[in-house]
Parts: structure tokens; sequence; C-alpha cells
């Protein structure tokens, strides 16, 4: 046994006594939040112009601008529930590995079309595709690719796959039957750090198949479950603070740092969703260059927890772009759907399947890489493992 | 039809790979869904065979198929699932965990069969594919093999034998399948002389086939 437990028995004790304390304290300055969210619900021409001053003086800041008159909004939908069509797509890959019998990585995308009310088997798929090319698997310096770029690979061909998908559910479903299409985690993708020009890309066909998608009358949304972000509490931050004090250090100081909105809203009851918000965050405006504001991301908080309770609750952040936050039959029907969904186990049933569906486990991988044996030695290669990784088996 | 590297054809697709085995039984796990069409999962009493590192082949007998549960069916079924597209979901299009153990009755290697154990158990992980009619009529032109299911005191042996004889007989043509129950009836006969009800049960099962 590497790990040797018995060593780390005071450290685990110290960190269940920090954690408590530390919790302690957050319950404390929580309490301390939802006063203000109480006492300055409402949105005022100078708590935007504070929004904005502090965006100014700190770009990096992850901050949000509400849409809605008040920030502590509780709404549960108005309009009558109508069934939807879910479609969820989520991708696994299969890094590069310079150890292994070859280069090359995989991406499988898995998705789920499910129609709500229709009593049909939902309709499943995987689309597993393997790269190999040079041009796939090195840079332009001969660097082989990263996990960066492998990822960026798999988030392309999910919401490719969901906006492929959608357009024909489009065409084969009722017109006014509402389309919503559902990803794990932000709607935006994650972007490059490092290479400008390769974010800039990835952004622009973010950008098109978002266009694809309100073309076909299909709502996105991206699914943030347990979200870590604090948007409104930067918002909070801001009520009473003096303008000399809008400063990138004070703000990174700021009284709410480390708490979550998730503990702020923990206080919805099953089913409310807040006001919706529209991120800051670089890159948020994915259609900038088209100069099209209505792809912002806008975003909600919603409580999809079934029992009330503050323990029970569960809080999810869910994003669209700000087109579909307009229309407020289409954020209900988002709303309603996506909370009738999580009813059997507390997260979208579709994304779930999606995620099985993508999903390549150690059997399947290790098929995977004697199929590429086979078919190395049937082309006369000897295809062989590097002395590393042929070790490692060994452990 | 499918046909396997040695040129023996199978019934289906692979059925599963094993997930432990011993030289007089293996357990096969399978990843498919329950409902759907063209499904490979064999049925009781089904012979089907585990191909071997060695280039030999272990024969056995479907002798239980179990559908195992997991976190997502739980959850689905605590939570009070009613809506018909998640149970349709998992029934038609969800690889459901199935487990299938394998009495072995015998092994060959090339053209020979024999009906005795083998001298391993299949490897761990190895594929398992049902015997086509083909290969059920030779495994099957003696019926030495029926010793190993009468003996499996702690299985379902007698149904074993009658599903397995009835697999055998509709693996032959149509003019041919009351001799071969006739003289398997005959084996069965000499086996269980010294316990004739059980006798009398199974020849009753096998004249109803």
């Amino acid at each position: 046994m590497a790990l040797e437990l018995n060593k780390l028995t005071d450290q685990v004790e110290a960190m269940g006594r920090a954690l408590a304390q530390r919790q302690q304290e957050a319950e404390a300055r929580i309490a301390e939040a939802r006063r203000r969210l109480r006492d300055h619900g409402r949105v005022t021409a100078e708590l935007l112009d504070r929004i904005a001053v502090a965006r100014a003086r700190d770009a990096w800041r992850r901050g949000a601008t509400p849409l809605a008159g008040r920030l502590d909004l509780r709404l549960m939908p108005v309009h009558p529930p109508r069934p939807a069509t879910l479609i969820a797509a989520d991708g696994s890959q299969v890094y590069p590995d310079r150890h292994g019998l070859a280069p090359y990585f995989l991406v499988n995308t898995g998705a789920i079309i499910l129609r709500q009310g229709s009593g049909e088997a939902p309709s499943v798929s995987s689309t597993p595709e393997i790269f190999f090319d040079t041009s796939d698997l090195y840079d332009e310096a001969g660097q082989m690719r990263d996990v960066e770029y492998v990822n960026a690979q798999r988030d392309r061909r999910e919401i490719e796959t969901l906006a492929d998908l959608a357009e024909q559910e489009r065409l084969r479903s009722d017109p006014q039957r509402p389309i919503i299409t559902v990803t794990d985690g932000p709607l935006r993708p994650w972007t490059s750090q490092t290479d400008e020009r390769e974010a800039r890309r990835q952004i622009q066909h973010f950008g098109h198949q978002l266009r694809r998608l309100r073309a076909a009358r299909a709502v996105p949304v991206g699914y943030v479950d347990r979200p870590d972000s604090g948007y409104v509490l930067r918002i909070l931050e801001l009520i009473g603070l003096p303008d000399e004090q809008i400063t990138r250090a004070g703000l990174r100081e700021g009284p709410f740092r480390y708490l979550t909105d998730r503990a702020l809203f923990a206080d919805l009851l099953p089913g409310q969703r807040t006001a919706l918000f529209a991120l800051e965050e670089e890159g948020a405006n994915p259609a900038e260059d088209a100069g099209d504001g209505e792809d912002r991301i806008v975003f909600c908080y919603l409580n999809v927890a079934r029992e009330a309770g503050e323990d029970r609750a569960n809080i999810v952040r869910l994003e669209l772009p700000a087109w579909a936050g307009q229309d407020e039959e289409a954020l209900d029907c988002v709303h309603q759907a996506i909370y009738e969904d999580c009813r059997l186990i507390g997260y979208p049933y579709v994304l779930a399947r999606a995620h099985e569906l993508a999903v390549v486990g150690a059997a399947e991988r290790a098929d995977l890489e004697r199929m590429v044996g086979q078919f190395m030695l049937r082309h006369g290669l000897l295809p062989h493992l590097s002395t590393k990784a042929d070790s490692k088996r060994m452990i | 039809m499918i046909t396997s590297p040695d040129g023996i054809e199978s019934a289906g697709g692979v059925v599963g790979r094993v997930l432990r085995a011993s030289t007089t039984r293996f357990t096969v796990g399978c990843q498919q869904p329950m409902a759907a069409a063209g499904s490979t999962l064999p049925a009781f009493g089904a012979l089907v065979r585990a191909e071997n590192a060695d280039g030999s082949v272990t024969y056995g007998l479907v002798s239980n198929i179990t559908v195992e549960d997991d976190p997502f069916v739980r959850q689905l079924v605590a939570a009070g699932v009613e809506n018909e597209e998640y149970i349709a979901d998992q029934r038609q299009r969800r690889q459901v965990p199935v487990v299938v153990d394998v009495l072995v009755v015998g092994w060959g290697n090339g053209p020979e069969i024999h009906h005795r154990l083998p001298p391993h158990p299949p490897g761990t992980l190895d594929r398992i594919y049902p015997c086509g009619p083909a290969e059920a009529v030779r495994f099957t032109g003696r019926h030495d093999w029926l010793r190993f299911v009468l003996a499996a005191a702690d299985l379902p042996a007698d149904a074993l034998a009658v599903a397995a004889l009835r697999g055998a007989a509709q693996a032959r043509p149509p003019d041919q399948r009351q001799g071969y129950l006739i003289s398997a009836g005959r084996e069965l006969a000499r086996l269980l002389a010294h316990d004739l009800t059980r006798l009398d049960g199974i020849l009753q099962q096998i004249r109803n086939l």
C-alpha cells in the first residue's frame, strides 16, 4: 500500500476541525448576505453604476448584472406546463498517450432525445471519433496536443450534436413543441487560456451553433450542478461600498469571498428560481463579433429538490442565451421541464443518460488499444508500449 | 449468423465476457438492453462457448440469468418512476448489467469435442458466444454431457437438462428431432436407473417438447 493512512490521522483530524469552524463562520456571513439581499433587494441605478465601475476596475472579476428590478425574486412558473422535448449530449475522451501503442486520441459523444409526455422510448446514440492525423495530433510548434485541445474538440462535438439533433427534431415534431437542449456545466465552453486565436475560434464556433439552435427554435441550457459561483454575492458586496473602496484589491477582499450563491439561495422553496442575471465574464457574449447582444449568457438559480428545507435544497445554476431568457414563457418552460427531469435522481435524467452513453470505461479502452494493435500488425507495424507504460501494467 | 476466426458460426454476437471462472462453472457479464431487437442474451439452457487464449473452446449451458440492479435503477425505483418514457428507456435503450451463469459441459480443440471437463478454465474477460445450430448439433451428437447436468446438485438440473435437450432438438432438422429426443431419453434412463421418480419427471417434460 502506497498511502499510509495511519500517518494522516492527525492531519485529517485537523482538517475536520477546520471545516467545522469554517462552516460556522460561513453561516454567519451568509446570514449577513441574506440581510443585505432582503434590505437592498431593489436594483437601483446607483447599484448598476457600481457594478459597471467594479467591472471597469477589475476586468477579471467574475460578476453579473441583474436583469430584473429586484435581486431577491423567488419565482414559480406562471405559464401552464407544456411537455417539452429534451435533448442532451455529453462527451468523453481518451487523451493522447505518448507511452501508448500509437499516437491518437478519441472523442465519444453520447446523446439522448427524450420527448416528455409521449410515452415513447427516447432516441439514444453514441458517436465515437478517432483522431490520428498529424494536424490533429500536433500543434504548429510540433508539440503533441494537450488536454485542453482534446477537451475543446469534445465540447465542439457536444454542441454540434445538439444543434444537429435539434434541427432534425424540429422537422419531425409539432412546430409548437418546445425543444430544450441540455449540456452539463456552463453553457459557454471552456476556452484556451494560452492560445488567444484558438479561444476566439472556439467562441465563434460556439456562437454559430447557438444561432443554429435558435433558428431551430430550440433553447440551449447549461446545467451547472452544485455551482461554486458567487455572482450575486459579488453584487451584494458592492451595496454600501464607498466609491473609493471599489478597487481591484478591495474587490478581491470582499466580505463574502469563499461563499457561494448556492448557500445564499439555499432558502429557495423546492421548484423556485431566482431572478435572471447576465454573466459579465470574459467571453460571456459569444456573438460579440456579430454585435448581437441577444446571445449573451444569462442565468438563474433553481432549487431542483422535491422536499423543503435548507438542508435538502439542491440549488443549481441554469444558463441560457439572453434571447431565451427574455421570453417569459420559454423560461417557464425550461424551468418546468428541467425540474421535472430532475424528479427521479435530483439531476437531469437526460444528462445522466448522455454521460452513460458517452463514457469510455477501462475495459472499452483496453479493447480499443487491442484493436489498434491488431490493425497495426495487419499493416506490418509492431505495436509496443513504452517500457514505462509496460512497467505500470504490472503494478 | 456470425463466423468466428476459426470458422465456427454463432447464432449472434458476443454474449458477454467472463467475470470469473473455474473448470466446472463460469460467470459472464453482459451489457445490453433487456428488450432490444437483436439482443444476444442467451436463453436458459442455451449452449455457449468461451474462446480461450490457447485456441481451445470451453462449452457450457446457461444455468441461470440474473438481471442485476445498479445505482441508477435503484434510484429510479426509490423515487417511484412512473413516466413511461423513463421506463421505456431503461427497458429498451439502456444497457443493464446482466449476469449469466454457465455450467461447463465440455471443451473442444479444432475439430475435436470432449464431453469432459477442460484442462483450464476460461480466462477473465474472455468473450462468450452463443453456439449456432451446426455447432450445437456437433456438440450434442453424443449424450455424455448430460452427466454433468444431472450431477449439478445445486442447480435446477432437471429443468436445465430439459431446456438443453429442447435446444439441441431444435438445432436439428424437423425430421430428426423426435429420433434425437428418443435417443437422449434412453441415455437418461440409463443414467437415472436408480431414481425412477426423477427420470419420469424429466421424460414427462421431454415428451411435451
